[in-house]
């Protein structure tokens, strides 16, 4: 406790605070920016750390990792263009909300919710890290193919009306997924002898350009037919009975996302497919998921954002890494002389608090920048369609060439883009194709490797108690609509 | 008052998009219009563009952005470094290849450039680039849990052959450099080991802590964290000289077993056609930068090696690398051709 306080008078330095304030700030552009992520963020500013003090650097780097994940959630709701992978969840019911004139509302629930979800995963960081630090050692092959088959059963619920243009959708996803060089073999699979085939297709271009380009080229036709929907934008403000009926969701998906990061090789485009997943299963009332609930934006978003938390858990008490941010972090922390691990605690204490508190102030700045700049973001919503409609499409090609300073990928996006048009008019579902891709790496990946471990013997997949426990859950997932369709018809 | 949000809005977005893009490619664009290559002596006029042929992050990323920030002092010239990531780097070396030979694009490569050929990824070498200075080249280091049962490699060698194929030993992806030391220890020892690969090294080294695996063959960059925090032990290091990092582990040779230096290393290179001053001038600010207290900082807080070869000796070595990646890619039915 004391050095809790310490750590509340050490972070009272102007520049400390102003260097935070920064961040985050920084953060949320970022974020809201299709294509830039949050690790290209936090790696873009780590040089400029190496001449800071400890404190000071790191949560610079702290302010822009927890920002860039609430800010993608911006551009999610408000224009339909995740602007990080973590927010890829949010569009299925951010944007609905937006075009029933709901946006102020959508967004109100999506900075509270990731504040919250930001706050709960820092305190249990806070409380019970060592505790939970072994948990993450407990996470190899089969633990993690067994997860991402979880992350994948998912389809079922985020199909929307039709189980079968789901499922698809997400097969399309998978099968993208494995062009470039097979994960285990390193066997060149699709690449037509491309070279920029060879690692891949990324997602983020793919994500840009179903989500924000089929978009935009589907208002250039409303501009057209004169077909106009008219965006209006209710004041009305988030009511507490409404707000009071969300904190469950919220907490049963900060607790989601805080495991969710500290399992190695999990992000928060994971977790926040699973909270809204879970959402979805506890609702009693799912007629509104897809089309507009606030539960569909508050459970992904208080994940995505717990996880920031969560994946400090396995950095600072094991030193390690669950996912490429962590590792940048983990770069900068060991440049400042600060060797996470089971030593850091002792020899670092007062340190380690400064940053802790930090992190908690990094979440009250998102809840006072978000709910301050509400009114100011939706006024994008007031442009015109013949001006946004370009402006989204430009910020689709520099997102899609940034990521990776590559032609390549524009072309992906473009692609993507007319492909996802033909979604919308088949009413073909774009979310699957996203969680196939981010999931179907690791799922093959990690079956493959857990068979290589077990030298081709299948009891590695029954014998692990994490992995049955996931394996059953993911069952469950996948047959549930199938099997409540059928009471339902009975009853 | 709303119409003058909305040009600020706009004028707000526009700013930031001009600004990515302007991070993007302002200075490769900008090297079209050089004319002033023959010329030595105002060589470098403009800003320089260094490629990173992996994405920002990572271990490749970080020693350029940190160099970078040093050679600008001794260049007098702002240094912009670019990701270009993709095909086990082939992607960003293959642009920084054939960049316009003006000095104004430079290539951090990696140790990969020896190696696509052979993989089958790319028809890539480093003949098709001319060297200017090696900066940094960390060895492999055979590394296993603090409680394993062996203490060195002899103890190793010896419970490996009494449990043929038992031991599995997690590498940073098949074919990758830390793969090429595993098979290498299994060749020269005459044991057999399960190789398990992972999508990079750090995946790796997490599943040796969580004791999945039994032991890796990384750089001491990536075990360095564990192993000051005593959850690991490195036996021995592939390499003909001892790790500045971890100075009392033995290497190979010490230790009683023949082998070759396989190590991973970078460097900068530029397209091949680059007039020769230029390519001292580069050199020289290079090096002088590599020997900066920041950048030495840099790179021992983070575990990395620092190996400092001329343009020359840098060639040389790169030649070796690839005729032994030829030979060993070969012997162990890699590569994809």
């Amino acid at each position: 406790m004391s050095l809790l306080m310490e750590g509340i008078v050490n972070i009272l330095h102007w520049d400390v605070l102003l260097f935070l304030t920064f961040g985050t700030l920084l953060g949320i552009i970022i974020g809201s920016l299709p294509g830039l992520t949050s690790t290209m963020g936090v790696a873009l500013m780590l040089p400029l750390t190496f001449g800071m003090d400890a404190v000071t650097g790191i949560l610079l780097l702290i302010g822009v990792y927890f920002g860039s994940v609430y800010g993608g959630s911006l551009t999610a709701i408000l224009i339909n263009t995740p602007g990080t992978p973590a927010s890829a969840a949010t569009v299925i019911d951010g944007y609905p909300l937006t075009q029933k004139g709901k946006a102020q509302k959508a967004l109100t629930v999506s900075t509270l919710s990731c504040a919250i979800g930001g706050l709960v995963s820092v305190i249990v960081l806070i409380l019970v890290a060592p505790q939970l630090a072994n948990f993450a050692l407990k996470f190899s092959a089969p633990e993690s193919f067994a997860l991402a088959l979880f992350g994948l059963s998912i389809v079922s619920s985020i199909a929307g009306d039709s189980l079968v243009k789901g499922l698809m959708a997400g097969t399309l996803g998978l099968l993208i997924a494995s062009i470039g060089l097979d994960p285990i073999g390193g066997f060149p699979r699709f690449t037509f002898g491309m070279s920029e085939l060879s690692s891949g297709i990324n997602f983020i271009p793919i994500m840009i350009g179903l989500f924000a380009a089929s978009e935009a080229f589907k208002s250039m036709e409303d501009i057209f037919t004169e077909n106009k929907v008219k965006v209006t934008i209710d004041k009305v403000k988030l009511k507490w009975l409404e707000f009071k009926g969300l904190i469950g969701t919220i907490l049963r998906s900060a607790g989601i996302g805080t495991f969710t990061g500290m399992v190695p090789g999990a992000g928060a485009d994971i977790a926040a497919f699973v909270a809204y997943n879970e959402a979805k299963r506890f609702a009693k009332n799912k007629e509104e998921f897809g089309k507009g609930d606030l539960r569909g934006v508050a459970a992904p978003e208080a994940a995505g954002n717990s996880v920031t938390g969560g994946a400090m858990i396995p950095l600072l008490t094991l030193g390690i890494p669950g996912d490429a941010v962590t590792a940048v972090l983990l770069g900068a922390l060991m440049v400042q002389g600060l060797q996470p691990g089971p030593m850091l605690f002792e020899s670092n204490g007062p340190i380690v608090y400064t940053l802790f508190v930090g992190m908690l102030l990094a979440n009250v700045l998102l809840l006072v920048f978000g709910l301050l700049g509400i009114r100011l973001f939706t006024k994008v919503l007031l442009i015109p369609q013949t001006i946004l409609t370009p402006l989204i499409l430009m910020l689709c090609v520099v997102g899609a060439y940034s990521l990776g300073n590559n032609y390549f990928d524009i072309v992906v996006m473009f692609i993507a883009g007319v492909v996802g048009y033909f979604f919308k008019r088949f009413k073909i579902p774009a979310s699957p194709v996203i969680l196939g891709l981010i999931l179907g790496p690791m799922l093959e990946s990690n079956f493959r490797r857990a068979l290589v471990m077990s030298q081709g013997d299948l009891s590695i997949f029954y014998t692990r108690p994490i992995t049955v426990v996931l394996l059953v859950i993911a069952v469950i997932t996948l047959f549930t609509p199938l099997f409540s369709k059928k009471l339902f018809k009975k009853s | 008052m709303k119409k003058s949000m909305k040009c600020i809005g706009l004028f707000i977005v526009s700013v930031l998009m001009l600004a990515i893009a302007g991070c993007g490619n302002d200075k490769s664009e900008n090297a079209s219009d050089s004319a002033g290559s023959g010329d030595k002596t105002d060589f470098p006029s403009k800003a320089i563009t260094m490629i990173s042929p992996t994405s920002a992050g990572g271990g490749t990323d970080a020693t350029a952005r940190a160099l970078a920030a040093d050679v600008e002092k001794h260049l007098g010239q702002s240094i912009g470094v670019v990701n270009k990531p993709g095909g086990s780097g082939s992607v960003g070396m293959t642009e920084g290849a054939n960049a316009k030979p003006d000095g104004y694009t430079v290539t951090m490569v990696i140790a990969e450039l020896t190696m696509l050929e052979h993989m089958g990824v790319s028809t890539l070498n480093q003949d098709q680039m001319k060297a200017v200075a090696m900066i940094n080249l960390d060895p492999a280091a055979l590394t296993v849990p603090a409680d394993a049962p062996y203490d060195t490699l002899e103890e190793f060698i010896d419970y490996a052959k009494e449990h043929p194929g038992e031991l599995q030993v997690g590498n940073a992806g098949t074919g990758s450099i830390w793969h090429v030391a595993a098979e290498s220890l299994a060749k020269n020892a005459d044991i057999e080991l399960n190789h398990v690969p992972f999508e990079g090294a750090a995946p790796a080294v997490t599943a040796l802590v969580g004791g999945h695996v039994d032991a890796v063959t990384v750089s001491p960059a990536e075990v360095k964290t564990q192993l000051d925090a005593g959850n690991l032990k490195t036996l021995a290091i592939m390499s003909d000289k001892r790790s500045d990092i971890i100075p009392d582990v033995p290497t190979f040779t010490e230790a009683g077993l023949e082998s070759e230096t396989i190590a991973t290393w970078r460097g900068i290179t530029v397209p091949n056609d680059t007039p020769d001053e230029i390519v001292t001038i580069l050199q020289d600010a290079f090096l002088k930068a590599a020997d900066e207290e920041g950048f030495k900082k840099f790179m021992s807080s983070n575990g990395l090696g620092i190996e400092l070869k001329k343009a020359d000796e840098f060639n040389a070595f790169m030649d070796e690398n690839y005729d032994y990646y030829k030979e060993m890619f070969a012997e162990l039915g890699l590569g994809n051709k």
